[in-house]
């Protein structure tokens, strides 16, 4: 393709943020088709701010549903509605579940075949959820996956229950309130809420950790 | 699964050298917002990592893309990686690595695909359950 004697590029501004979303990803089909860069190296430069990206705003929703069992019920009834209240979201209209761990049963989410995520309130997803590894082995071998790749034990006794999360459906983890923090507030809990405790691969910090 | 955190610090180091003399270096305006903006980052860093373009280009585009929305429409909402967007387009059609018709072209081809084509139905019931052994 010969290049144009092109006047300088469109202007970019004025455009919604689809539209804008859609000329990065032509932008980066184009320059990975003419072999300038591979998607392995923009993903391993993005994985460096991957955890600055976005709000991460789940750890105030999950401290809150831990202190406010009224505002809990909500949150699993009708996760968007819950959070729009908290003045989260941001979602272009996806509906958005939590599902909660309790003694019987952990959740984990997945998508298996891209890498849908509820990101307006975890932030952009790690590498490793969007690698085709972890899509196929979690919903395979999700007890296995847990311990051996995340350390995260779960005993036998516990179902487990994986969650696809579709560019429709997004679904995120409330996890188990961690052992001795009776006496913590919303805003010291919040702080022991992890990334990893949302997508249910990990468990919530323990509070002397 | 997970990449080194040392490694990671390392590499943050390499980038960070790169980009501190840009301009428009406030905290808060360096903050990614939106998964399109680390692409667009990333994807700067890349493309001069492959010798596409010196840095200098890329950090002297930038200023001009700044310079013209302070010029002409500073009315608008600013928005730094809209800005390094426009930067990397045309350092990268200065150098004859991509036309903007060509890029206009192909993010209609975009618009065109509904969002994650393959994946639009919700799933309301669990992809797997590993039952609980009592």
């Amino acid at each position: 393709m010969t290049p144009d004697p092109s006047p300088a590029p469109t202007d970019t501004r004025l455009r919604t943020q689809d539209e804008i979303a859609a000329r990065v990803k032509a932008l980066e089909s184009m320059l990975i088709e003419k072999g300038i860069m591979t998607t392995e190296a923009i993903d391993r430069l993005a994985e460096i701010y991957e955890n600055e990206v976005g709000p991460q705003l789940g750890a105030k929703v999950v401290a809150r549903a831990w202190t406010d069992p009224e505002f809990k019920q909500r949150l699993l009834a009708d996760a968007s509605a819950a959070c729009a209240d908290m003045g989260i979201g941001g979602l272009q209209g996806e509906e958005m579940v939590v599902v909660e761990n309790t003694d019987t049963v952990h959740n984990a989410i997945v998508c298996t075949l891209c890498s849908c995520y509820p990101w307006p309130v975890l932030g952009l997803p790690p590498n490793w959820y969007k690698a085709p590894a972890y899509r196929s082995r979690i919903v395979r071998e999700p007890r296995k996956v847990l311990a051996e790749d995340f350390g995260f034990e779960i005993p036998d006794s516990v179902e487990i229950r994986l969650w696809d999360s579709s560019s429709e459906l997004r679904y995120w983890v409330l996890p188990k309130r961690p052992e001795g923090t009776e006496d913590m507030g919303a805003f010291e809990l919040a702080a022991l809420v992890t990334r990893d405790s949302m997508i249910g691969v990990g468990p919530a910090a323990s509070p002397t950790a | 699964m997970r990449t080194d955190s040392t490694e990671l610090g390392d590499a943050r180091r390499r980038v960070e050298a790169l980009v501190c003399d840009l301009p428009g270096g406030g905290v808060d305006e360096r903050m990614f917002t939106e998964p399109w903006e680390l692409r667009a980052f990333a994807m700067a860093v890349a493309a001069y990592h492959s010798g596409r373009y010196e840095w200098s280009e890329f950090q002297l585009s930038l200023i001009r893309a700044i310079k013209q929305w302070e010029d002409g429409h500073a009315s608008e909402p600013w928005s730094y990686y809209e800005h390094w967007l426009t930067a990397l387009e045309t350092v990268l059609a200065d150098n004859g690595v991509l036309s903007d018709a060509a890029i206009d072209e192909r993010t209609r081809e975009v618009l065109a695909i509904p969002r994650t084509a393959n994946h639009h139905k919700a799933h309301r019931e669990p992809v797997a359950v590993s039952p609980a052994v009592v």
